[in-house]
């Protein structure tokens, strides 16, 4: 079930050693683990936390595919102490089927505090099932779950596949059942009252205040994660630098010329320059998990779901959208909230326009260098604006296509303390997941660039006599009317890769650095043509990465290839516009 | 002879602090599945916790707090 602290008790259970996989006949990769309970090696995979087996959202139905094709030795269901009157149902829906569930009551930590006692032999009795206490968080009761599931295991008996396929019918007739059979077994106060979440939310939920707050929070967690971003990217670019340099650029003499420059100045620059990054998703990841555990994510949703509303998005999309302002990685794959996956796709749809702190750093840049202190903020802030108009954009056009069936209800869980290690945890293993998706985007861009911009001939990378700067040529037709000379179109192409390799290249194509650089963008561009380019980098297209999950997240090169294709449209016709008609104003 | 329908109260006719008993919920199967799975079932007390003039509802049944859509609430009949 959602909300029951199942990642918590899987990472318990198994440890780090949990791997993402596929499964016959489910559609979605499921994490998995091996674990010995008992002295045998026992596959343990976590499915998707459910309200009802028999419902209809996404995750329900995964759920069912994944019984129904896949023989299972053991059910373990994990349930909230403090809900049980909720979530028991769900429970003896498997009883219902001949599996008989390992039932594991979570949270008893909670529950304790808020005066519920539980008497679990005679509810183990009346359900015919084991059943276990623990708290997931401290820890405590582990001993007994591992013996409970090993006895399970032992003494299981396989059902039927087709048997199941048969038997998955709604029954209402177990939530009376349930209702009697914890009326029975658990003593609970009449109405438990959650003070402290009450407080904090008379605060955060405030009509006037709640908004400006949320604001205010989403500053403060990017302000963090920069001040603590900063100094580990430039240890990074450090590191690497130094590896560059003492180990690799010895080979100059050694290796042949085009074997070290595509080895050291492509492939490991290249990469470098996009692992340079890492640190700053990765951050962005741990607060995203830090927002979701702590219980403010719902918040946030109730207070930007009005607005949101109207867009055909929820109010969880807002906070993606905010998140995309980091990064579009860890936004994208915080979707994963969402269980309708029409309103996800729009999401995913919506959030490559954020202006990430990759493009935002190429701004900067052009922006100093073509502007005066005075005009450049306000430049920037102008493209923040763009950034959102793009977003309500695409949401108002393809809400339609992609309309949720499902009701927008979402729980407003009790605040709780993010556990440090859990969110470590999950943090790292949603970037592992990520990077091991992206890798072969980025090396396979890299790679592409690197060719492109040093054969056939190359007197500097991309200069005259390349195929970069034959692309650059060809593409000038459809660039030069908003406003892009043909190299500056080789700077857009490394920008597909990422946006941080945009300021190295122009480094790399032209031999110049500081200011320099500053006065060759002039010759390259005039103020009304840097706001047309930047208005096109912001637009275009997000860097592989960002492509790279939303391939992965969505499963589809379609969607992927659609998003692109509007992305470039929408970049270039907000460019034209802007370019011609600055043009036309006289600028 | 024509059948007269009341017009039912539902969830989004309630204002901040008021309860009431779920009387039925009116919706296609599957919305139906999912309020239910969220706890909205026929018999339940419902309480409103949180109501603003725009935006979605909080709502308190049993010991579990939702927020709802006004739309998806006033799918949901209530006995006053």
């Amino acid at each position: 079930m959602p909300n029951t602290g199942k990642s918590t008790f899987f990472n318990r259970l198994t440890g780090s050693s949990s791997r993402v996989g596929n499964w016959p006949g489910v559609t979605v990769d499921l994490l998995s683990a091996r674990v010995v309970l008992g002295g045998q090696a026992v596959e343990v995979v976590d499915l998707p936390g459910i309200y009802d087996l028999h419902g209809f959202s996404d995750d329900e139905q995964i759920v069912r595919r994944f019984l129904e094709n896949i023989q299972l030795d053991l059910i373990a269901v994990i349930l909230n102490a403090t809900q049980l009157d909720h979530q028991l149902p769900m429970a003896l829906q498997f009883c219902q089927l001949g599996m008989k569930p390992v039932i594991l009551i979570n949270m008893i930590d909670e529950a304790d505090q808020l005066g519920i006692r539980i008497d679990v032999e005679t509810l183990a009795r009346d359900v015919r099932c084991p059943v276990v206490l623990l708290s997931a968080r401290h820890g405590t009761g582990m001993n007994e779950v591992r013996a409970a599931l090993t006895t399970g295991i032992q003494n299981s008996t396989p059902v039927s596949l087709d048997r199941l396929r048969s038997t998955l019918h709604a029954d209402d007739q177990l939530v009376e059942h349930a209702e009697a059979l914890v009326k029975k077994s658990v003593i609970a106060p009449s109405r438990l009252v959650r003070k402290m979440t009450e407080r904090i939310d008379r605060v955060l939920l405030h009509p006037w205040l709640g908004l400006p707050l949320f604001l205010l929070a989403m500053f403060l967690v990017f302000q963090a994660v920069y001040t603590l971003g900063a100094p580990i990217q430039d240890a990074v670019a450090w590191l690497l630098d130094g590896f560059r340099s003492w180990a690799l650029v010895p080979l100059k003499g050694i290796l042949p010329a085009t074997l070290y420059g595509f080895l050291v100045e492509g492939l490991y620059d290249g990469i470098g320059t996009v692992a340079s990054f890492v640190p700053v998703i990765i951050l962005f990841f741990f607060f995203m998990a830090m927002v979701e555990d702590s219980g403010y994510l719902a918040r946030a949703a109730f207070l930007t779901d009005a607005l949101m509303a109207r867009l055909g998005l929820d109010g969880r999309g807002f906070v993606m959208l905010l998140m995309g302002f980091g990064c579009n990685v860890p936004a994208l794959m915080g979707t994963r909230v969402m269980r309708s996956r029409s309103l996800r796709l729009l999401s995913m749809l919506v959030i490559p326009f954020s202006l990430c702190s990759a493009r935002l750093q190429v701004f900067i840049f052009i922006a100093t260098a073509m502007f005066t202190p005075q005009q450049a903020p306000l430049i920037l802030f102008f493209l923040y604006l763009v950034s959102f108009a793009a977003a309500f954009l695409t949401a108002l056009i393809f809400g339609r296509r992609l309309k949720s069936d499902e009701p927008f209800v979402l729980e407003l869980p009790p605040y709780r303390l993010p556990v440090a290690r859990q969110v470590l945890m999950r943090g790292w293993h949603e970037v592992h997941h990520f990077l091991r998706r992206a890798s072969t985007f980025i090396i396979t861009g890299v790679v592409l660039v690197w060719l492109l911009t040093h054969y056939p001939n190359a007197s500097t990378p991309g200069g005259a006599g390349t195929y970069a700067s034959m692309l650059g040529q060809w593409l000038n037709p459809v660039l030069q009317p908003i406003g892009i000379s043909p190299d500056m179109s080789i700077v857009l192409l490394f920008g597909f890769v990422a946006k941080e390799i945009v300021i190295g290249a122009m480094v790399a194509m032209t031999g110049l650095g500081g200011s320099a650089l500053t006065g060759y963008l002039h010759t390259q561009m005039d103020s009304v043509q840097a706001i047309s380019f930047m208005l096109f980098v912001l637009l275009y297209t997000p860097c592989l990465s960002t492509l790279a999950t939303q391939r992965s997240e969505s499963r589809s090169w379609k969607f992927a290839g659609y998003s692109t294709a509007w992305s470039l449209f929408l970049a270039w016709t907000v460019s034209y516009g802007f370019y011609q008609g600055g043009r036309l104003l006289g600028y | 002879m024509p059948e007269l329908t009341p017009t039912l109260r539902t969830l989004s006719c309630l204002r901040k602090g008021e309860c009431a008993f779920i009387t039925g919920i009116h919706a296609p199967d599957s919305t139906r599945s999912r309020l239910q799975a969220m706890g909205l079932r026929t018999g339940r007390e419902a309480e409103v916790i949180r109501c603003p003039r725009i935006g979605p509802m909080q709502i308190r049944v049993g010991n579990i707090h939702l927020i709802m859509r006004r739309c998806d609430a006033a799918r949901v009949s209530i006995s006053s």
